[in-house]
């Protein structure tokens, strides 16, 4: 499959040149990273840039750090570096366990989780865990550094708080300091490669303190409040999980399309959060499965 | 001789060293040299409208643009059972995405630019969709002038209707038999549209040289027939087969998809317009799924009665096969799947309608199965339906009323040696069919299901094929045939056919891909028959050979030909223990005398073999007569699965076949196709669903949404058994198995289902979506069909 | 080059240097030229072939910089300064115990999914010499076979990797 459509095609060789081309090209401009969405979608004729900016020889973006108590995953970093890395699997385990469900190898040695959350499309895989950390998104535009909280990063299906100009350095991750256990677990057609129909996210701290977030239920990935104020301070039961159950239903906005139908996304994100639930508890007691375990 | 020195024996495929070195060649990695063209397909975006104008101009005007081409260019039909089909649509389109017009330019992105740059008026007519709408009377007709269309004797078109063919099978008194019945089972089943989803994508590059000649390079499964329909379709500008050469190389994977003729003519249609120029059309992968073939939709009614003690009375069953807009070969798949459509069963009574309805939907065709699988699905769903309501076990229910050699099959025509009794056996034993198994895990279910198959080759009854053998001067052997490997391993077993009688290894074996000028004859590489009639060629062209090599060494040396023979590439002799003579030393070179003159020639072989004994000829109101299916292969087929109760995923733990291949020539690429077929099968049962629109537009022509089995979604075992009922006329004893091991995979899950958790899933596929929310109801059958909405849209 | 007459960009053509097979090559592309295509027109590449145009079907899978990557959704640009090995690659002199493993366990069928799965495969045992079954499976997911089933492949990975 060829490509016709005709674009320019740079490769800045420090930030700001980026952002001067960032600028220059403005609405017609677009960042090419690991290129697993935006080619196929220029291949499809849903985006028409004039200019492709490769920012692959930006060599301050292939960071993976962990400093401070926090996570820095640059722009560039894959997400099988993700995998990769030890720091991740170890501190930062639900987001070990989001990266692997994504795609497969060959995709994961090109796609970054930078280039994920700007596509922000509903299904994608690393929303909920980044949520769940309360992570910040550190950009770079032609007035310098912004912080936007991951919270105010998702507007809508493929809609993000990224002005034009502008340029994504790094995601920050913190370090929560009490003990705490996750779990992802990602609804698929089969088990290979598939997008997701429905993404249940979650965050257990010791204390009783409890993180939930869904993603592909809804225009955009989002924490499940109400769910996380019926459980916080309370030990997991049966009962308690039932009521959260019936929470989802206020949480989550499911559509029928190909892949899925509204009915089965909506039980099974009941179904998902209940074993996420009770797989994290178990984590966080030293038990549970082990991390990339399929629970469905 | 008991012992085979190379039959039977697992030999190493002589084609795998070719692909894993990157030496293999397909069609698109021939290099055509600086005068490749490129073709960009203009295409319908309407499933019904009338054309009223194409203006090409200024796709015309674009630079690097060579040619524009339309239907008016080619007013020509075509089709191998009916000329139903158009190498470019003439006043109407019929499906989305039937080719309107093509732009050939130097290069593929100009092609693409400039195609968007034709501007084609339509008029939107009704489409129909839904095979029993496109019955009704106020229908809108696909085909005015079905009447007038050429076909072959045994398909019964229905002028001024959407019925391409209605195939009808009459045995008995069926209401005589349900009338005898103590329990009788009524009930619909609907199968989707599935696609063959071959790894390579259709393609075909055609090049007519400066004196005429047209030759076609393609991926294909049936160089001589595609030669043929093209000739036929293009007689009008002076072509016949003697000017059209077809060459094929290793094809990536075929399923039936590949048979007949589909884009590859466009290709040969548009070089005529080129001279000197080679064009190249490559199908995209959402071309793949949408102009290609797809496997046919059918909607079953089935009706079947039984005593109490297991035997079945009466059988009716009327299939609505959706073919979409062109059945020049899908109306075959209609035919041969009524005509056995009972099952591998003894019935008395029987009554079968079969009609190949016209839609809107893309077009449909042969595909792995020939219309088995969909048939199977609603039989096998059935008999164990039936079992469980007689409180019988499902082997032993289908044991009874199994088919044996010298009963009559539902046209009259006696059954063929089989082995179908013990292949039900050796499943149902494998998976332990009447034990009860639980799960360790409280949320899930364990199920077993079985299914029998059957199927026999598909063809013309005067089908033929050939083979030409000759010797090199290291003793080597290259055999020259017009069957393709596409991937069942027909090249290997045919050298171990001619390595058996020449005592030549295999590894010393070359069998050469096709190419028309220098291969001879064979129909097509479909119908599973390759093995049998194809490996009988290459027996006969081996044979011819050693009857020359003992020629030869008769008047050269006067030993007698009945005390020749031959092991390890050398000349024996029965009454000499000490004589031995090496092929390679006279295969080319002769024998030289003492008066130093020679004998000998350069050893050749040929064989060729034509069914003598099929007649097509049958009554057009019962089917009975006339023998139109050479014989049967049958099996059975068997799960174990595993499901979650609460997501309704389905996990395969085990999964047996067993078919009587007769002989099993070599038992790892037969395991090969086993595995592979069996996956295929699952695939439909589990993952395959293709969705389309009100307005007939396919959703998902792509891998992303269309979902075909990953190295993840195989099932934990396999376990492959050959049962071995020699086919008397057989290679060898051996009989066809390549499409037949996909049969009894669905229905064998959907049996295994119900047993697991009591949900009874009529329509395919049986996705965990329609699991787990028919448990969420409490519904104990589900016939939810979501391949397209069922509600009729105006176009 | 291309000049559209209703935009105002110019497509420039780009020459980009970059490794091939061991091989140093330099061409000139367009910038949406793609990579999978270049191999195959330009360079004389054959075995990283078509198969969706997406990337969900692995056919066309090369290593770049010795990982596995989708060469059907890389722009030729992109791997200017780089290298990358396909089928080929491997092939040019002693094959690799992997392929000979493939060829033992009789493999592939049609052989359409092979260069991408070996490349694959490659990767694999390089990062990780002893997968168990389920690391093999995971990490050829990405490359589909409809032929096979996937047991003779993964099979012949197995092996190969008890000679690692």
């Amino acid at each position: 499959m060829i490509i016709a459509h005709e674009f320019e095609y740079f490769k800045p060789s420090s930030i700001d040149e980026a952002i001067k081309l960032l600028n220059k090209y403005g609405a017609k401009a677009r960042i090419l990273s690991g290129g697993t969405d935006l080619v196929v979608r220029i291949k499809d004729g849903f985006e028409t840039p004039d200019a492709v900016i490769d920012i692959k020889g930006l060599d301050e973006l292939k960071v993976l750090d962990f400093k401070d108590n926090k996570l820095i995953v640059g722009t560039l970093t894959t997400f099988n570096e993700l995998i990769d890395s030890e720091v991740v699997k170890e501190k930062f385990p639900l987001l070990w366990e989001s990266a692997k469900s994504v795609a497969s190898m060959g995709i994961r040695n090109r796609a970054t989780m930078v280039g994920n959350i700007c596509s922000a499309v509903p299904s994608l895989d690393s929303g909920p865990a980044l949520l769940l950390y309360e992570a910040t998104v550190v950009v770079k535009g032609k007035d310098g550094e912004r912080r936007i909280p991951i919270e105010e990063w998702f507007l809508g299906p493929r809609k993000t708080a990224l002005k034009e100009g502008e340029l994504v350095e790094y995601i920050e991750i913190p370090l929560a300091q009490k003990k705490h256990a996750g779990c992802y677990v990602k609804l698929g057609r089969y088990n290979g490669e598939d997008l997701a129909q429905v993404g249940v996210g979650v965050l257990v701290l010791s204390g009783n303190e409890y993180r939930v977030a869904f993603c592909a239920v809804g225009p955009k990935p989002t924490r499940a409040k109400k769910i996380e104020s019926l459980l916080n301070g309370k030990e997991l039961s049966d009962s308690l999980i039932e009521e959260a159950k019936k929470l989802v239903e206020e949480e989550i906005s499911p559509i029928t399309d190909i892949r899925a139908t509204k009915e089965y996304r909506m039980h099974m994100a009941k179904v998902m959060l209940d074993r996420a639930l009770k797989a994290a508890v178990e984590r966080l007691n030293g038990k549970g499965p082990d991390y990339g375990t399929k629970l469905i | 001789m008991s012992e085979y020195k190379f039959i039977g024996k697992p030999i190493n495929r002589i084609d795998e060293k070719d692909k894993v070195t990157g030496a293999a060649k397909y069609v698109d990695d021939i290099n055509f040299g600086p005068n490749l063209l490129y073709a960009e397909i203009v295409e319908s975006p309407y499933a019904h409208a009338k054309i009223l104008s194409i203006d090409t101009s200024e796709a015309e005007k674009v630079p690097g643009v060579v040619k524009v081409v339309t239907g008016k260019d080619f007013p020509y039909k075509f089709g191998l059972y009916m000329k139903d089909r158009y190498i470019f649509a003439q006043d109407r389109v019929r499906f989305i995405g039937e080719q309107v017009a093509a732009v050939i330019a130097r290069d593929p992105k100009t092609a693409k630019k400039a195609a968007k740059l034709v501007k084609v008026e339509y008029e939107p007519l009704p489409a129909v969709f839904d095979p029993l709408e496109a019955i009704k009377e106020d229908a809108p007709i696909i085909h005015p002038e079905l009447a007038s269309y050429p076909h072959v004797p045994w398909y019964y078109p229905h002028g001024g209707t959407n019925i391409a063919h209605w195939r009808k099978v009459r045995k008995g008194d069926v209401e005589k038999g349900f009338a005898e019945a103590d329990f009788i089972l009524e009930d619909t089943y609907r199968i989707p549209r599935y696609a063959h989803c071959c790894m390579e994508t259709h393609i075909a590059v055609g090049f007519v040289d400066y004196n005429g000649r047209l030759t076609i390079w393609a991926s294909s499964q049936s160089p001589h027939t595609q030669r043929h329909l093209i000739a036929e379709a293009l007689r009008p500008l002076g072509f016949t087969e003697q000017n059209i050469r077809e060459i094929v190389p290793y094809v990536g994977g075929g399923f039936g998809g590949k048979a007949g003729v589909t884009m590859e003519i466009i290709a040969a249609a548009l070089a005529t317009t080129v001279k000197g120029h080679p064009v190249k059309v490559r199908w995209r992968r959402d071309q793949e799924f949408y102009n290609t073939y797809m496997r046919q939709q059918v909607i079953t009614k089935l009706k079947v009665g039984v005593k109490k003690d297991g035997r079945i009375t009466a059988l009716e069953r009327t299939d609505y096969w959706d073919a979409g807009p062109y059945v020049e070969y899908g109306a075959n798949v209609v035919n041969a799947a009524t005509l056995s459509a009972t099952g591998p069963y003894n019935i008395p009574n029987i009554k079968m309608d079969g009609l190949c309805i016209y839609t809107n939907f893309p077009a449909a065709g042969p595909y792995r199965g020939f219309g088995y699988s969909e048939i199977m699905f609603s039989i096998e769903s059935h008999m164990t339906r039936i079992a469980k309501a007689l409180g019988m076990s499902p082997r032993e229910f289908r044991k009874i009323n199994g088919i044996k050699e010298g009963d009559p099959l539902a046209y009259g025509a006696p059954m063929n040696e089989n082995g179908l009794i013990e292949c039900i056996d050796k499943v149902a034993d494998a998976i332990k069919l009447e034990e009860k198994e639980e799960s360790k895990d409280p949320k899930k279910a364990i199920g077993k299901g079985i299914a029998a198959l059957w199927k026999a080759p598909a063809m013309p009854p005067n089908v033929t094929c050939s083979a030409f053998l000759k010797f090199n001067e290291d003793g080597s052997i290259n055999i020259l045939l017009s069957g393709m490997e596409i991937g069942q391993g027909l090249l290997t077993v045919m050298a171990q056919i001619a390595a058996e009688i020449l005592s030549v290894p295999p590894e010393k074996i070359r069998v050469e891909l096709p190419d028309t000028d220098r291969n001879p004859y064979h129909w097509q590489t479909v119908a599973s028959h390759s093995t049998w009639l194809l490996g009988n060629a290459v027996k006969r062209a081996a044979l011819d050979a050693r009857e020359k090599i003992f020629d030869v060494v008769h008047r050269a040396l006067n030993y007698e030909k009945d005390h020749l023979y031959l092991e390890d590439e050398k000349v024996k002799c029965t009454t000499d223990p000490d004589f031995e003579l090496p092929l390679k030393d006279f295969v080319i070179n002769g024998i030289m005398m003492e008066d130093g003159t020679y004998r000998g020639q350069a050893i050749v072989g040929s064989g060729s073999i034509m069914v003598e004994f099929a007649s097509a000829l049958q009554d057009p109101e019962t089917s009975q007569g006339g023998h139109p299916n050479v014989h049967y292969t049958v099996g059975a087929g068997g799960v174990v699965l595993e499901i979650d109760k609460e997501t309704g995923r389905v996990h395969i733990l085990k999964l047996a076949e067993a078919i009587d291949v007769g002989k099993a020539l070599n038992p790892e690429t037969l395991k090969g196709q086993l595995i592979g077929g069996a996956v295929q099968g699952i695939a439909t049962a589990l993952y395959e669903d293709m969705r389309i629109d009100e307005n007939g537009k396919i959703l998902n022509p792509n891998f992303t949404d269309y979902k075909i089995p990953t190295s993840l979604d195989i099932p934990d075992e396999f376990i492959p058994i050959f049962v071995e009922v020699p086919q008397h006329d057989g290679p060898f004893g051996a009989r066809g198995m390549a499409e037949h091991v996909m049969i009894p995979v669905a229905p064998a899950i959907a049996n295994a289902v119900e047993d697991a958790v009591g949900v009874r899933v009529k329509a395919m596929p049986i996705t965990a979506e329609k699991i787990a929310l028919a448990l969420l109801h409490g519904k104990k059958e589900v016939d939810d069909f979501f391949m397209a909405p069922t509600k009729k849209k105006e176009a | 080059m291309g000049q559209s007459s209703y935009r105002r960009i110019k497509m420039e053509k780009k020459t980009i240097t970059f490794i091939l097979n061991g091989e140093k090559r330099t061409i000139e592309v367009e910038p949406n030229d793609i990579l999978l295509e270049v191999l195959r027109t330009k360079l004389g590449i054959t075995a990283p072939k078509y198969g969706c145009g997406r990337g969900d079907c692995g056919t066309c899978t090369v290593l770049l910089d010795g990982k596995s990557v989708r060469s059907c959704l890389i722009l030729a640009v992109e791997v200017d300064g780089h290298e990358i090995t396909t089928l080929e690659g491997l092939s040019k002199d002693k094959l690799t115990p992997l392929q000979e493993s493939f060829i033992e366990h009789n493999s592939f069928q049609c052989g359409f999914c092979a260069p991408g799965m070996i490349m694959t495969a490659t990767e694999l045992l390089k990062k990780n010499p002893h997968p168990t079954e389920e690391e093999v499976k995971e990490a050829i997911s990405g490359n589909l076979c409809r032929c096979t089933g996937y047991v003779s492949i993964i099979e012949a990975i197995l092996d190969a990797s008890k000679k690692y």
